[in-house]
């Protein structure tokens, strides 16, 4: 935290030497480089506050599926029961697989239409799929549970 | 004429007489004015639990889907075409759909209660729902309305 708003000191003064208000973030790298170049122009105010992008906004969250671009197809068994309890055969909810809503709907729809197709089994998963890698925990689900 | 998808699973039949009975649902489909795509052989493989489909039970089974294009009006006739053929177990007809542009929510979704679209507007149709309530100190010594 002491080292967040000593170099967001020293930007300020960097940002109100120049004049330039819209000093990104993620330029901090460069400020060094800045300050001595801009030591021999005056300061207007150096205790005015200075505009910046907000440095602690997160990045933008995408689902795994949205991220590799995958549409959930029924023929592409072999990722659809990766989301297929091996216990049960059930789909996991939302909370658990952490996909937004669409692609949470197109995969359950995706896995009915394997099911109807004699593709994939619904009282347990596919032995063949079984080891395959996991995607997410069931244990330690995104949201908690609703019980 | 909207594209269909065709999945088939056949009885578990020799070489020759597999070919037959694709060339036979072909051939149905072109009776109806339909337009072939896409053949797709997905293979032979264990059906995940045992059907018994037209008086026979059946373990294995070979995959098999046709892309074609029709009429939306002869869908019908052509799955009770299907239906009434011994070789084929399952057919489902599926709408063969493009893949449209969408952007993840899932950040949208991650946000808390008060921040997220949907809960906003739980809460202002439960405002809508309340009924206007009479204001006690509003300087009349009587209550106006009926008890």
């Amino acid at each position: 935290m002491f080292k967040l708003t000593r170099i967001l000191a020293r930007n300020a003064t960097v940002a109100n030497l120049t004049g330039a208000r819209n000093l990104r973030p993620r330029l901090y790298a460069n400020a060094a480089a800045l300050n001595e170049k801009e030591q021999t122009l005056t300061a207007a105010n150096p205790d005015e506050p200075i505009d910046i992008a907000n440095p602690y906004k997160k990045d933008r969250q995408l689902c795994i599926l949205c991220k590799h671009n995958i549409t959930p197809h029924y023929k592409n068994v072999k990722l659809l029961s990766q989301f297929q309890s091996p216990y049960t055969g059930r789909i996991y909810g939302r909370h658990i697989t952490g996909l937004c809503k669409r692609k949470q709907e197109d995969v359950e729809k995706a896995i009915l239409r394997a099911q109807h197709c004699l593709m994939m089994p619904g009282h347990h998963k596919d032995l063949d799929f079984l080891h395959d890698p996991k995607l997410f925990d069931p244990e330690k689900p995104v949201r908690p549970h609703k019980y | 004429m909207p594209s269909y998808e065709l999945a088939l699973v056949l009885r578990q039949l020799p070489r020759p007489e597999l070919i037959s009975v694709i060339k036979r649902t072909a051939e149905a489909i072109f009776d109806k004015g339909g337009i072939i795509r896409k053949f797709e052989n997905l293979g032979t493989r264990a059906l995940p639990f045992k059907v018994s489909e037209h008086g026979v039970v059946h373990r294995e089974a070979t995959h098999f889907t046709i892309t074609f294009d029709t009429a939306p009006t002869k869908l019908s006739d052509l799955k009770e075409e299907f239906g009434r053929d011994i070789d084929i177990i399952r057919r489902y007809i599926f709408k063969v759909e493009e893949p449209e542009d969408y952007e993840c929510t899932l950040h949208e979704e991650m946000l808390p209660p008060a921040y997220r679209k949907d809960v906003q507007e739980l809460i202002d149709i439960a405002k809508r729902k309340q009924k206007p309530k009479y204001n006690y100190n509003s300087g009349l010594d009587y209550y106006p309305f009926q008890k």
